[in-house]
């Protein structure tokens, strides 16, 4: 920590006092967003176990390229993110810039793989598990009706964190361009950091899930 | 250059390995129920990130304290959760019907 004065808010002893609430905070919504998507891990146990032949089965038809790459993009993001983090560690705000456009970048190829083009492919293939039209028949279509309303629940909402975290990437490029940050100063670059690494977290997870464990 | 940096590409290069294990082990001739065990590399993916991108480690004790909480209450959601499916026995009845 450098020795130069950094202002806080009245309530903080000192402004480390503050950067150390403020990471704590993030950990305990992180903490409740671990158990948001625990209750959606725990819904595709039961699914499975109960209708194994037609949860694998629609499994298969999930486009495992896409997610695959997906999965790469997510892990690069983390770290150009990252790195912004280290950058704005030594004060150098052009270069912390750079890595959140980076980040936003991975993040729209994401955003645009995930549902301007998979998402479309499962509308398409008829994969959407409401009415007649579900791809699936017979005894297994129950077991794959679970599987895709556990596949639409879980990318829609890991893409809304998605869209939340470009957002709060955006805001702190904007922050950066301004000069807000130095050395002494990092606090709000970390939290989002933590915010869009535990997304990729969530991705990290769910990748399995959806593209390879059915995939017999 | 950031002295972070040669760890950060370090740990990027060992997710990016772990999912290629994933990726080639989903290929593999395995019953669906040992099919589960391809979880396991996205589990190390995980706690790579929380460690190394997260920095579980750097925030103060009560910070580490939160984040052992949610991963202590997931195991306990997911353990308890898991009992019903995991142990139940599905009997085969006739249903009567009304005369």
């Amino acid at each position: 920590m450098s020795d130069a004065y950094v202002p806080h808010e009245f309530q903080y002893s000192s402004a480390d006092h503050q950067a150390g609430t403020a990471v704590a905070g993030m950990w305990l919504f992180l903490a409740t967003e671990v158990l948001f998507f625990g209750g959606l891990f725990l819904c595709w146990i039961y699914a499975r176990t109960q209708n194994l032949a037609g949860f694998d089965a629609a499994a298969s038809e999930t486009e495992l390229w896409i997610g695959t790459l997906n999965t790469g993009i997510l892990l690069t993001s983390s770290l150009v993110y990252s790195t912004g983090v280290a950058f704005a560690r030594v004060g150098d705000n052009r270069r912390l810039v750079q890595c959140c456009l980076g980040a936003i970048g991975l993040g729209l190829a994401f955003l645009v793989l995930k549902f301007g083009l998979e998402w479309s492919d499962d509308f398409a293939k008829h994969l959407w598990p409401v009415g007649p039209d579900f791809k699936f028949t017979g005894p297994i279509a129950g077991g794959a009706r679970l599987f895709y309303v556990f596949y639409f629940i879980g990318t829609g909402l890991h893409g809304v964190h998605m869209v939340v975290g470009v957002f709060l990437v955006a805001m702190i490029a904007w922050r950066a361009r301004r000069g807000e940050f130095s050395p002494a100063y990092t606090t709000p670059v970390e939290v989002v950091g933590m915010y869009w690494s535990f997304v990729d977290v969530v991705w990290i997870i769910l990748y399995p899930l959806i593209y390879l464990i059915g995939r017999s | 250059m950031p002295p972070r940096l040669p760890r950060l590409l370090i740990a990027w290069a060992i997710l990016l390995v772990l999912l290629g294990i994933e990726f080639g082990a989903s290929f593999l001739p395995l019953a669906p129920w040992p099919r589960v065990l391809i979880l396991l590399p996205a589990l190390a993916m995980a706690a790579i990130v929380g460690v190394v991108f997260m920095e579980v480690g750097r925030g103060p004790v009560v910070a580490r304290g939160f984040a052992v909480a949610g991963l202590f209450w997931l195991l306990v959601l997911l353990g308890l959760g898991s009992m019903d499916p995991l142990t139940r026995t599905d009997y085969h009845t006739t249903v009567a019907h009304p005369e």
